[in-house]
């Protein structure tokens, strides 16, 4: 047999013809044993403070999934494909960002930080037929307009104080009077709103219920209307910049609550406490998460694992918000798995039914609107004792005790 | 009489904090007639610069501002001759205006690459002070930032009325070619405005740090209000931006205790609205040709 060059040129052509092809298929089985989690979140702009834990938390339990093997989905084993985008903090540019990974066919995505990003996206993925889990985004908005689509680690705002609010009610000397100070954005007015009916259903009135715009350069204002009328509690509900403002100026000024005061953000941040020094001691603050916790998953183990894993992965610098994003990853793939099908529309049945028993976060439970059931997964409280975070409920559970009724600035050591 | 008083006592050092902020940002838009989108990023590196200067080797705030604003000099000069000079000088400002905003982008990446984005305050032992003046009471941090302001406002001043380069520089500002034709070397002078306007950007960084958490993300926030009390006091002198700044502290001051603090900026930019109207070249804005 005979080769002429026309059958070798043939030949390659052919090859070169059916390359392509091949490593197409090949690419296609590659695709098809992964699942692509998309989503943005803020690491530059407002938000990127606490954003860049988010991305952390994400990252990190995907590399943990992915590296035990993956998650198991209808007897077939699939890794997780993150792909998360810096939003900066900007709704439109974050609804964009999640727009163009729909139309390159992505249905499971997960949430920025913030509720003023987080509600347009939930618009785009609700349309889209997908399923968005989340922890970012807290204000009833997300939950009251009927979406389908989007599950919150957290209950929504207005929910987020019930379980603080039983614990003040519960001291002595009883608190009788509250005084709130709020940011003018959606999630800290719904975080008020729902406070100051938590509060009041404890037994504790609203004296005073002061706005700040979101960009705060001064304060003294509302803290000479404070002075002049203390309240047994005061409620400090701004982003953490803010809230460093407002303490500093409080200190400076000799503005004190009577028995406590109580800063939705800020001293869970070690920068927060280190800035106000030993003036930080008595704040109270709520957390979601904390490391000495008796929870643990089968991806991480004690909850104690998953500060470990962080800190190797991205240093010391840690906040618990990197544990709830996590678990956003860690309910995909228990739902997943129970669903046994990758279609987002038996995805949202199932993550509607959920409950799983305990996670790296705890027990998650979502209620019929999405959001996490406040029954089962009610923000805790802690204290800062000694410049660290003291976790004061559920008191069954937890070691430290409250200093309270808390003394003056002037006098914390 | 307290809820005069104490309002106005705030809003006054505040504005204090407000002038130095924007008296850099008054003589570079009076001399060379260039909107520097870079002020905001100039006033976070001097605050950085002076959070650096306490975290790492103990240095009080105020002692640190001759370094911080020596260092900015240096840089603010450099700025100027090798990136800002090779753009400027045509008839369009767009090429300074996206020079001086990619610049301030690229800065403010850095900034959150080297210290994150979390918001950082300079905490001096007299952070958490205050005095009372009878019924008023006044944040020592604060007090500072004032007294601080009003020297260098004051030093500014005195060199540009005073001395031979001050004269210069105002020349320059009004006639540039006929500053050329008297032998003024122009773009030594365009540097050395660029170089004291970082120098004073350092300055106020320090007190704004002293005074206010920040974060890089603030860069544009305080572009804007340099902005805005330009507009108010006018345009390339001291008293301009002394009286914008503290016009600005006054108002966002008494609209939180008056009309309600949420509407402090919708205030802030109805002034700016009113006076672009009423008095376009601001209540001191007639020094520079950049308001002519």
């Amino acid at each position: 047999m005979t080769t002429t060059r026309r059958a070798v040129v043939n030949g390659i052509s052919a090859a070169a013809l059916a390359a392509p092809a091949a490593l197409s298929s090949r690419s296609a089985r590659a695709q098809a044993s992964s699942i692509v989690i998309a989503g943005s979140v803020p690491l530059t702009g407002g938000q990127a403070g606490t954003g860049r834990f988010f991305n952390n938390g994400y990252k990190l339990a995907v590399d943990r999934i992915n590296q035990m093997g993956g998650v198991d989905v209808g007897g077939k084993k699939y890794t997780f494909d993150l792909k998360l985008f810096d939003d900066a903090s900007d709704p439109a540019r974050a609804r964009t960002l999640i727009q163009r990974q729909v139309d390159d066919g992505v249905r499971l995505f997960l949430g920025s930080y913030g509720s003023n990003i987080v509600l347009p996206t939930v618009a785009v993925v609700e349309r889209a037929g997908g399923v968005m889990v989340q922890a970012g985004g807290g204000a009833d908005a997300i939950y009251t307009q009927g979406y389908k689509s989007v599950f919150n680690i957290n209950p929504r705002a207005s929910l987020q104080f019930i379980s603080i609010a039983k614990y003040f009610g519960s001291l002595t000397p009883k608190i009788k009077t509250l005084t709130v100070i709020t940011a003018n954005n959606s999630f800290s007015k719904a975080y008020s709103e729902g406070a100051i009916a938590a509060c009041k259903a404890a037994g504790i009135d609203l004296l005073e219920h002061h706005q700040l715009p979101e960009q705060v350069t001064d304060s003294s204002s509302v803290l000479t209307a404070i002075r002049g009328n203390q309240p047994d509690l005061l409620l400090v509900n701004v982003n953490e910049q803010n809230s460093m403002l407002i303490a500093r100026q409080m200190i400076a000024s000799g503005t004190n609550a009577k028995l406590l005061e109580y800063f939705a953000l800020g001293p869970q941040l070690s920068d927060y406490r280190k800035a106000l020094g030993r003036y930080a001691n008595g704040m109270t603050c709520g957390i979601n998460w904390d490391q000495n916790n008796s929870f643990q998953d089968k991806y991480f183990g004690p909850a104690s694992n998953f500060l470990d894993a962080h800190r190797k992965a991205f240093g010391d610098d840690f906040s618990w918000e990197a544990a709830i994003a996590a678990t956003c990853i860690i309910v995909y793939a228990e739902a997943l798995t129970r669903a046994g099908s990758l279609d987002p529309l038996a995805l949202r049945e199932t993550l509607r039914e959920i409950s799983i028993p305990e996670t790296l976060y705890g027990a998650v439970k979502f209620t019929k609107d999405g959001d996490g059931d406040p029954n089962v997964m009610g923000t805790k409280v802690f204290q800062v004792q000694n410049g660290e975070i003291a976790v004061l409920i559920p008191e069954d559970k937890v070691k430290a005790k409250i200093n309270y009724p808390i003394v003056p600035w002037r006098e914390r050591s | 009489m307290t809820s005069i008083l104490q309002p106005t006592a705030d809003g006054l050092m505040l504005g204090g904090v407000f002038a130095l902020s924007a008296i850099g940002f008054s003589l570079i838009y009076g001399v060379l007639h260039v909107v520097n989108l870079t002020h905001g990023v100039t006033i976070l590196l001097g605050a950085y610069l002076s959070f650096s200067l306490a975290e790492e080797f103990g240095l009080d705030p105020i002692v640190a501002i001759p370094i911080v604003m020596a260092i900015l000099f240096v840089v603010g000069y450099a700025y100027q001759r090798f990136l800002i000079q090779r753009v400027h000088g045509g008839r369009s400002v767009f090429p300074t205006l996206l020079l001086t905003f990619a610049v301030a982008l690229i800065v403010k990446n850095l900034l959150i690459v080297h210290y994150s984005s979390s918001a950082k305050v300079i905490t001096p032992r007299y952070a958490f002070d205050s005095l009372s003046l009878g019924p008023v009471h006044v944040d020592v941090v604060r007090l500072a930032a004032l007294a601080i302001s009003l020297v260098l406002l004051l030093a500014l001043t005195i060199v540009l009325k005073r001395t031979s380069f001050g004269r210069i520089m105002r020349a320059t500002a009004q006639e540039e070619i006929g500053a050329r034709l008297c032998g003024v070397n122009v773009r030594h002078v365009y540097a050395l405005t660029f170089a004291i306007s970082a120098a004073f950007a350092a300055a106020a960084g320090t007190v704004l740090g002293i005074a206010l958490p920040f974060s890089p993300e603030q860069e544009g926030i305080w572009t804007c209000y340099a902005f805005i009390v330009v507009v108010l006091g006018g345009v390339g002198s001291p008293a301009g931006a002394l009286v914008g700044g503290c016009l600005l502290g006054l108002i966002t001051t008494f609209s939180a205790a008056y009309i309600g603090a949420p509407f402090s900026n919708a205030l802030m930019f109805l002034m700016l609205v009113v006076m672009l109207v009423a008095r376009p070249n601001g209540i001191f804005g007639d020094a520079f040709k950049g308001s002519r």
